[in-house]
């Protein structure tokens, strides 16, 4: 028989293991039922790593597959704070190789953080000789860089993509659903000492690059406006200066330089009226280059002729209780004689034969206050009010270029209708999207966007607009050997202070296109507040003639006497 | 008989060990060469850029006039020559003939 005492000790052993259990029963509860969703997200989060991979982005390249943009892997350095017992040491290795200041990475790397970048995208030379020196808690993985080979070249257009590959500015941001490469997200896992496991097969799994884009953009015509613009703007001290170069017959833009250039390469230190692209963001009163527009107006509605006679009132003209001049004292003059010398009077007196409603379908037709729908960012619509808008005077002040905002991208485009027989193209500049293996995806064909004016008017325009630069304003032009058509302009600017026309700034422009009887380009040059003597005759005109025949030796276009020569051989 | 058995099955189990140590050392071969591909592709790219950058009408102007001492050609310097019986098509040329009219002004030149 046992002992009272025993039986007490034994219950109170069972009572004690009891509570054990039920405590441990508890916590288990605890921790299994009542915590565990958030016990399990904890415990995912430490053996767990979500990693965002992506492709390498597209390449871009110019008409001849000449590249103009590409990813390269270069290598990014990594930290990993928790795995370093001396953080200063580290950072004395590495402050030479990486040109980082050591208190910069000691800082950096005694956050309480298990990853950081402590740089990204280094040359490959800096991570090989990372490599050599074999830190503990330093890491090296290759991230694509964008490079800009070419420099400032198109710089404009091209735009640029961030430091995480997304397009920021120009065709990178038009184009970047089609650049980026494929995103993909993998979860990795971690072991005890929270190194990465990669799982096997992930180098299969990676993920495809961006589709590339050819360019209608030619890289010679590119560099050669580039570079005749640049001496331009810096010889008339001009404050900036755009130049585009169209096919007229398909809208294909061959060249679109904008000055001052910068580097797509180091944008950092920029600011955006540096990147932005002048030739579809900006607008400017056009001048006297609006003029062939009125004019052309008039031929297709019959108002006049091209010897139509029309008085010039001695270089003075009442409109509206203002006066309207003209540079010379011009009498009777022929219709023709009004464009070629840049008649104000001459113009403001058709377009008032044409009447507002009239005008201002034309200004419509021929693009103006719409966007050209060019595959380019940023592009706008430049200013055309409706005649319900107009003033007494705006008649007469639109047909002279004034009261309405016009892009470069614009006018030019009105050019490349006259040059195209009167047909509108859509301006584009991108001709082909190919995936990764070279299959194409997508293929741009030129698209007329509508017939603006007939083909004889835009045959009789010819021939006036060469007369501008044979007899006219626009004699700087002139190419030896062929025959160029084109108009002058220049345009007050208005002071922002006073809101009124500036006496001392100008835009000078001259636009125009050439072979006339068989374009191959229509072209813009336009100078923006010039030093000096601003006529676009004088500072745009001689910047086309340079441009044109420097393109046109390139792409072998034959001069008048070439034919002379083919056919003299032949007769020996 | 049984003889025969005993050593085809051992031939057998030889060339099972035989294939499977090949298969793990054909991974390691198609490991390396994929690596190898990786690196090489990297320096392909690397070149290209090089390449391009070289290549770049900007550069090649700046050798040419500060390096070889060679000047744009002026207006009226450059002369188109067609073959006899060849008219200038008023349409844009083919490559081919840009690349024929360029070739015979280069010769012309030499002459």
């Amino acid at each position: 028989m046992t002992s009272h005492p025993s039986r007490v000790r034994r219950y109170v052993v069972l009572l004690l293991l009891l509570c054990g259990f039920g405590a441990v029963l508890f916590r288990l509860v605890t921790l299994q039922v009542l915590q565990a969703a958030e016990l399990t997200a904890k415990a995912d989060r430490q053996h767990q790593k979500t990693v965002s991979f992506e492709g390498a982005r597209g390449t871009v390249s110019d008409r001849h597959g000449k590249v103009l943009a590409m990813n390269v892997e270069v290598p990014s350095v990594f930290g990993v704070p928790t795995s370093l017992e001396s953080p200063s040491t580290v950072a004395r290795h590495l402050s030479p190789v990486l040109q980082i200041r050591s208190d910069e990475i000691v800082r950096k790397l005694r956050q309480d953080k298990s990853f950081v970048w402590l740089a990204r995208k280094v040359q490959p030379e800096q991570g090989h000789r990372l490599a050599q020196l074999s830190l503990d808690g330093i890491g090296v993985v290759m991230e694509g860089q964008r490079f800009y080979p070419k420099g400032p070249l198109l710089a404009h257009v091209l735009g640029f993509s961030g430091i995480d590959g997304q397009g920021l500015e120009g065709l990178e941001r038009r184009y970047d659903l089609h650049l980026h490469g494929e995103k993909r997200v993998t979860v990795l896992q971690r072991d005890a000492l929270g190194r990465t496991v990669f799982p096997k097969g992930l180098a299969e799994q990676a993920p495809a690059p961006g589709h590339s884009l050819t360019l209608t953009v030619d890289e010679v015509i590119q560099y050669i406006a580039e570079k005749e613009l640049e001496g331009a703007v810096s010889h008339s001290r001009a404050k900036s200066g755009t130049i585009i170069v169209m096919e007229p017959q398909s809208g294909a833009i061959l060249a679109m330089a904008v000055s001052p250039r910068f580097d797509p390469n180091v944008v950092a230190a920029l600011t955006p009226d540096r990147w932005r692209n002048r030739a579809l963001t900006d607008t400017y009163e056009p001048g006297s280059t609006m003029k062939m527009i009125v004019a052309a107006a008039a031929l297709e509605e019959k108002v006049m002729a091209p010897d139509s006679m029309v008085f010039g009132e001695n270089g003075q003209m009442v409109v509206a209780n203002t006066t309207i001049h003209d540079h010379d004292k011009l009498g009777w003059m022929t219709f023709s004689e009004v464009i070629q010398k840049s008649s104000n009077i001459g113009a403001a007196k058709t377009g008032m034969a044409l009447g507002e409603q009239r005008l201002y379908r034309y200004l419509q037709a021929f693009g103006f206050g719409q966007r050209t729908e060019i595959d380019l960012p940023g592009e706008v619509s430049g200013l055309l009010k409706s005649p319900k808008d107009w003033g007494r005077r705006s008649l007469a002040s639109i047909s002279m270029g004034q009261e309405v905002g016009v892009t470069p991208l614009q006018m030019v485009s009105a050019m490349a209708t006259l040059a195209n027989g009167g047909v509108m193209m859509k301006p584009y500049v991108v001709s082909e999207v190919r995936d990764q293996k070279g299959r194409l995806l997508k293929e741009v064909r030129p698209q007329v966007r509508r017939r603006v004016v007939s083909q004889d008017t835009a045959r009789t325009m010819t021939t006036i607009l060469e007369g501008v630069v044979t007899n006219g304003t626009g004699t700087k032009a002139a190419i030896s050997g062929f025959r160029v058509a084109g108009k002058t302009g220049t345009a007050q600017k208005i002071d922002s202070r006073t809101g009124a026309y500036s006496p001392t700034q100008f835009v000078g422009s001259f636009v125009g296109y050439v072979p006339a009887e068989s374009p191959r380009l229509a072209m813009i040059v336009i100078l923006d507040e010039p030093q000096g003597e601003a006529w676009g005759g004088v500072v745009a005109a001689p910047v086309f003639r340079r441009v044109g025949e420097q393109v046109l030796n390139y792409l072998g276009v034959s001069r008048e006497n070439t034919v002379k020569i083919a056919l003299a051989m032949k007769d020996h | 008989m049984k003889m025969v058995t005993i050593v085809a099955g051992v031939l057998l189990v030889f060339v099972f060990v035989w294939e499977r140590v090949d298969v793990v050392r054909l991974g390691y071969e198609i490991e390396g060469l994929k690596t190898r591909k990786v690196l090489l592709e990297r320096e392909r790219d690397q070149l290209q850029v090089k390449f391009s950058a070289l290549t770049a009408p900007e550069r090649i102007a700046k050798v040419a006039t500060e390096k070889l001492g060679l000047v744009p050609a002026q207006q009226g310097q450059v002369l188109m020559v067609h073959l006899p019986g060849e008219v200038p098509s008023p349409l844009p040329p083919s490559v081919e003939q840009v690349r024929l009219a360029r070739h015979d002004s280069i010769r012309k030149e030499s002459e």
